[in-house]
């Protein structure tokens, strides 16, 4: 078991999580490893926690004790003295507060938290210790074909980090995939493409003007990216994927022109439509707090057929 | 260092409220008294972030002749800053990836460039946390309250506040008489996230059957018993107040306005820079959900609605046309003092300078046992508990 990292520069990265038993980002049962920080800020972001570039608070005030029966949060421990409880005392409500503008995130709270209402997001880890928790699953991978998919954030972003982690897999042999945007330096995805097996790539919206104003920034690098990534890389299997989000991207033209983009390269083996879901409460709640859009709704089904129909057409196969 | 400030600009955090105009009003017609000179930053701090975005290149310079005629006014002639926080601007970089950058020094630099001694601002609790982080990075600055929920600590009375308690209580003597004429229960959410001020004080005005407040959880069953009482009286409509941030008492049936709060504080807004936390805005949850209880409770048809943001809008009253000259004037005469890193407040019958950490992460709330709460008690007006 002589695991070298590729590179010994990258030899730690900030996860966000690893999560275990996936079945929708790629073959068989995978481990999605989320990489911290991402270059768009869709409006429909299900994973809002992933995109600031370092370790971050949050707070949980279900959690909170409040401040009569704990308060150890109040006790001069924030340097920013970003935390506070609202009224004199005598109010029912004695949960604490974070005042999010004058927080920096260096997370001394955290520790003296004892109900783990203050937690953190975001830990550095080296390439060892995050294989080490995603080998544990290998004998699932080998009986479903399935493998490590780097999710996020956007995974390229930390690329030589990302390219360890994926070389690594590949050294212990297990399958890799990557869930990305690709709006990053190609030099960055020519790190991380080699050491990919399967390349699930986002195509949120063809336009430039409309990717700007749902993403945060427009397609043109994405789009440069993607050319140059089917192309250079022939024998990758490519997946591209549109959540599909009602009032922004359901629409024909959209997948049309999608289609239109991919089906030159023979390498982009298929097209899947991820309908827009509302999540459970828990994760809701979880994450609510960054949700621009929450009254975004999930597409209907029989748009979903109609859509998919186009697709299934392209690709030839019958419904 | 005693040099005198020649060159002041004003600027305005998030958030409309009546009478921003009358504080430009006031800072200008007493700068001008004192012979100085005063810039208008448009929209927070955007008019000096983003020059380009401005045809005038984003500071209007005011003189008295500008602003006459203005105090009445509603509006604000400098627009607000809606999501603007010099320490996360959201920006595209070279390389076309979308980030969160701290341009302060670059905003401190600016003023400096353009020879601005201080900066007078209006804040709420959010434009106040940063200024407060300016004014550590060497700003210096006088501050003004401004909340329609006076809910700001340290002053009796942010300015903005009288407006939309008037014009609350109008609509709420309109909604009783739709109520009394429908015969139902309305019940109308106001704003007040922390504070119940603007709620009760306009619900008071109006004789209200109920007034549910943030300090004050609230157990709806009660509520619903005098209700039920009235009823057997032969009274057949009812009007209940709720303050947005209104919860019902632990361990009761908690509905999702809990979870809500859950989330708008769950994370930090450095995820997603200015939008997120900040834009979401679930205004009429709790009335739909008292609404609902009651109706059950009640057996009677009850009818929610929300008056919200539009408590933001009008003309300001005579008292926040006084009160915004008066904190215009009153900033203007502590930086003649040579005063910085202050908030210009209101304890009557003074107005005063407090150093601007007495105000920053609290919240002026309704005392339990206030004067207020018990005058409603002693009219039969039910809080709830």
């Amino acid at each position: 078991m002589e695991n070298q990292p590729m590179n010994p520069k990258a030899a730690t990265g900030l996860v966000l999580n690893i999560q275990h038993f996936c079945t929708h980002d790629g073959p068989g049962i995978r481990t999605n490893v989320f990489l911290k920080g991402c270059s768009l800020r869709c409006k429909w972001c299900s994973n809002p926690e992933s995109i600031h570039p370092k370790p971050e608070l949050a707070y949980n005030p279900g959690k909170c004790i409040g401040e009569k029966q704990c308060g150890f949060c109040l006790k001069n421990i924030c340097p920013e003295s970003a935390i506070y409880v609202v009224g004199s005392g005598d109010r029912a409500d004695d949960k604490v507060r974070i005042n999010w503008d004058l927080c920096a995130n260096c997370g001394k709270c955290v520790p003296v938290c004892p109900s783990q209402a203050l937690y953190m997001f975001g830990q550095e880890m080296t390439v060892d210790q995050v294989l080490d928790e995603v080998e544990q699953d290998s004998s699932f991978y080998r009986e479903s074909g399935g493998g490590m998919t780097l999710s996020g954030g956007e995974c390229q972003l930390q690329a030589d980090f990302a390219a360890a982690l994926l070389s690594g897999a590949h050294q212990r042999g297990i399958n890799t995939a990557i869930e990305t945007a690709s709006n990053v330096p190609w030099d960055f995805m020519a790190k991380v493409l080699p050491h990919v097996d399967t390349v699930l790539h986002d195509i949120k919206l063809t336009e430039p003007e409309r990717h700007k104003k749902w993403t945060g920034a427009d397609n043109t690098r994405i789009r440069a990216n993607l050319k140059r990534a089917y192309e250079t890389f022939p024998d990758k299997k490519f997946i591209a994927r549109t959540p599909l989000i009602p009032g922004v991207n359901d629409d024909e033209e959209h997948i049309r022109a999608t289609l239109a983009f991919i089906k030159p390269y023979k390498n982009v083996v298929d097209y899947e439509l991820l309908p827009y879901h509302r999540f459970g409460e828990s994760k809701y709640t979880f994450l609510g707090t960054v949700y621009e859009m929450m009254d975004f709704t999930s597409p209907s089904p029989e748009t979903l057929k109609r859509l998919q129909a186009i697709i299934d057409e392209a690709f030839c196969r019958s419904t | 260092m005693t040099t005198q400030t020649k060159r002041i600009a004003i600027n305005f955090g998030g958030g409309y409220v009546p009478g921003l105009n009358a504080v430009i009003t006031g800072a200008v017609l007493a700068a001008s008294e004192l012979g100085w000179e005063v810039l208008g930053i448009r929209d927070g701090y955007d008019g000096l972030l983003f020059p380009d975005r401005y045809p005038d290149g984003g500071l209007v310079k005011l003189t008295p002749a500008i602003v006459e005629n203005l105090t009445g006014a509603t509006g604000c002639i400098l627009g607000t800053a809606a999501q603007s926080d010099p320490f996360r601007v959201r920006t595209i970089n070279a390389e076309n990836m979308v980030e969160e950058v701290d341009r302060s020094d670059e905003l401190l630099g600016r003023i400096r460039k353009e020879k601005i001694d201080a900066v007078i601002s209006v804040v709420g609790a959010r434009a106040l946390s940063i200024l407060w982080k300016l004014s550590r990075k060497g700003l210096k600055t006088v501050c003004v309250p401004k909340s329609v929920e006076n809910d700001v600590a340290a002053t009796m009375l942010s300015f903005g506040f009288n407006s939309a308690l008037s014009f609350v209580a109008e609509m709420l003597e309109r909604c009783r008489q739709a109520a009394q004429s429908a015969r139902r229960i309305g019940v109308v959410e106001v704003l007040g996230e922390h504070s119940g001020w603007l709620a009760l004080q306009a619900g008071m005005a109006v004789c209200a059957d109920a007034i549910l407040i943030p300090e004050i959880h609230y157990d709806l069953r009660k509520v619903a018993a005098k209700l039920r009482e009235k009823a057997k009286a032969g009274r057949t409509f009812g009007l209940v107040v709720v303050a947005e941030g209104a919860r019902p008492l632990a361990g009761l049936n908690a509905p999702s306005k809990t979870s809500d709060s859950k989330m708008k504080a769950a994370l930090s807004p450095g995820a997603t820079g200015g939008e997120g936390f900040y834009v979401i805005e679930r205004s009429g949850q709790v009335a739909a959900e008292v609404a609902l209880e009651i109706q059950r409770l009640t057996d009677r048809e009850t009818s929610p609605l929300v008056l919200g943001q539009l408590a933001r809008g009008g003309t300001p009253t005579v008292v926040d046309r006084q009160l915004g000259l008066g904190y215009g004037a009153g900033a203007v005469r502590a930086l003649s003092n040579n005063q910085s890193g202050v908030m210009v407040v209101f304890q009557p019958p003074d107005l005063k300078f407090v150093p601007m950490a007495e105000a920053l992460n609290k919240f002026r709330t309704v005392p339990a046992n206030s004067e207020f709460v018990q005058i409603a008690r002693s009219l039969g007006i039910s809080l709830g508990d």
